[in-house]
């Protein structure tokens, strides 16, 4: 649903201008940034395009959305501070439980996957864009807002502005910003370690604008200068065939179905990698499998922070 | 859908024939030196830590190699500035085609349809000459 007033469209300008400022700084060494041809080209027209495959649902999301405010428990006014404040906070709770989802639950990883298809992470990245988010329905979930009372443009203002926000920090022009800003809020370098293939790293990080939501449910996972990010997924794309990159998790679904129908929840709602002889990796045998490899020794990060085994085991 | 929304959607395309434009202009894709045996195991060992090779078969040209491990076949082929894996059973990666110095492999994977690699022959020789299967 596109409301009178959309941020991402308001910001395309700032997004392309970044790009090029980015590539330019990096082709002149000022800041770290790596950019291969086909991977940029394959980044930028799943973005260009997945605007144009959102139009389809458009109108079904807009509709249940206003439907359920018609039935809504409260009235929130769009022109109180208050009422910004909290779509901010609920909004952004909102968008971690989707995006967590979108990692843990094939179906949602589907439509996710392709942002995370890339082995490169730069400012383009941002811009691969799922084209058949729109279908997984994951829009739903934003429908409990409008149901407070909130109205569906603020949410949809709002989830722009969210948007937004996690363009910046798809760089690794950016190390680290001041602890205050890397403990409350999302950052470059927390999101490197979200989009990284590393099992250390793998499904943490689910933030939006406020990483406090990650610190609160136990997926928060610092990035540490001894184990630099590998981006991509656990299984990269061996093309730049964008219908593969696209399509390939729904396409593989689908031939999953076919082969075995009677496992057909655990190929819809297991989680990524789920087999019904566990035969394929999924996040948490790659975690387990690289904790034992790693045995009880904890990190020199993970030592200055005092973490005990058991503690880490936790965190990661 | 409106008139201004089909002339963002061209304004945008443009934009995005020009970043990719200067993103070749740049050149600053990662360096990447063709595979050699040391390189190719070290890859091989990121990406499966669990397996130990028992041969490996570096591309002429450094772009890719195949390695056995029991009755798996890891794969390792470049793509752009970096490289994909998989693993296969053996016996498909012994059936892949042979032709012109190139095996073509079916990884049978959507994701990653087929895997060229350029190597002297195939099947392969183990280190006594016996062959590798």
């Amino acid at each position: 649903m596109k409301a009178t007033i959309d941020p991402v469209t308001l910001a395309t300008p700032f997004f392309i201008l970044t790009v090029i400022l980015e590539i330019v700084l990096a082709r002149f060494g000022k800041v770290e940034a790596r950019y291969e041809t086909k991977d940029t080209a394959t980044s930028l027209t799943m973005g260009l395009f997945s605007t144009l495959s959102g139009l389809p649902v458009a109108g079904l999301s807009f509709a249940a959305a206003v439907w359920i405010y018609q039935h809504r428990l409260f009235d929130i006014p769009m022109t109180a501070v208050w009422a910004w404040v909290a779509v901010f906070l609920l909004e952004d709770l909102t968008y971690y439980w989707f995006h967590r989802i979108s990692h843990e639950r094939r179906v949602w990883w589907a439509a996710h996957v392709n942002h995370h298809s890339s082995q490169h992470y730069n400012l383009s990245t941002a811009l691969r864009q799922t084209w058949t988010g729109g279908v997984a329905g994951t829009w739903a979930l934003w429908l409990p807002l409008s149901f407070l009372g909130f109205p569906p443009a603020m949410v949809a203002i709002q989830k722009g502005v969210s948007l937004v926000y996690q363009y910046w920090i798809h760089t690794e022009a950016i190390r680290r910003l001041p602890g205050w800003f890397e403990a409350v809020m999302n950052t470059p370098s927390h999101h490197r370690v979200h989009h990284a293939r590393n099992p250390r790293y793998l499904d943490k990080n689910y933030a939006g604008i406020l990483i406090v939501w990650d610190r609160l449910f136990g997926t928060f996972q610092p990035e540490l200068d001894e184990e630099p990010c590998r981006y991509g997924l656990v299984h990269n794309l061996g093309t730049f065939n964008i219908l593969r990159v696209a399509f390939h998790e729904w396409i593989g679904i689908a031939a999953d179905i076919v082969r075995a129908p009677r496992h057909l929840p655990g190929w819809v709602f297991g989680p990524p990698g789920w087999s019904p002889d566990g035969s394929r990796d999924t996040s948490a045998s790659l975690k387990a499998a690289w904790q034992a490899r790693q045995g009880a020794v904890p990190s020199a990060p993970e030592r200055e922070a005092g973490l005990l085994p058991q503690q880490r085991q936790a965190e990661t | 859908m409106n008139q201004a929304f089909f002339i963002q959607l061209a304004v945008s395309g443009v934009a995005v024939a020009a970043m990719v434009g200067l993103a070749a202009w740049a050149n600053i894709a990662r360096p990447v030196q063709p595979l050699d045996e040391a390189r190719a195991r070290q890859l091989l060992a990121e990406e499966f830590p669990e397996r130990t090779l028992e041969g490996l078969w570096v591309a002429v040209d450094g772009l890719g190699a195949v390695a056995k491990s029991r009755a798996m076949a890891l794969v390792l082929c470049r793509l752009g500035d970096g490289y994909v894996a998989r693993q296969i059973p053996w016996a498909q990666a012994l059936a892949a085609s042979f032709k012109d110095g190139r095996i073509s492999i079916d990884l049978a994977d959507v994701a990653a349809p087929r895997a060229v690699i350029a190597l002297d022959a195939w099947p392969p020789k183990g280190p006594q000459g016996e062959l590798a299967a």
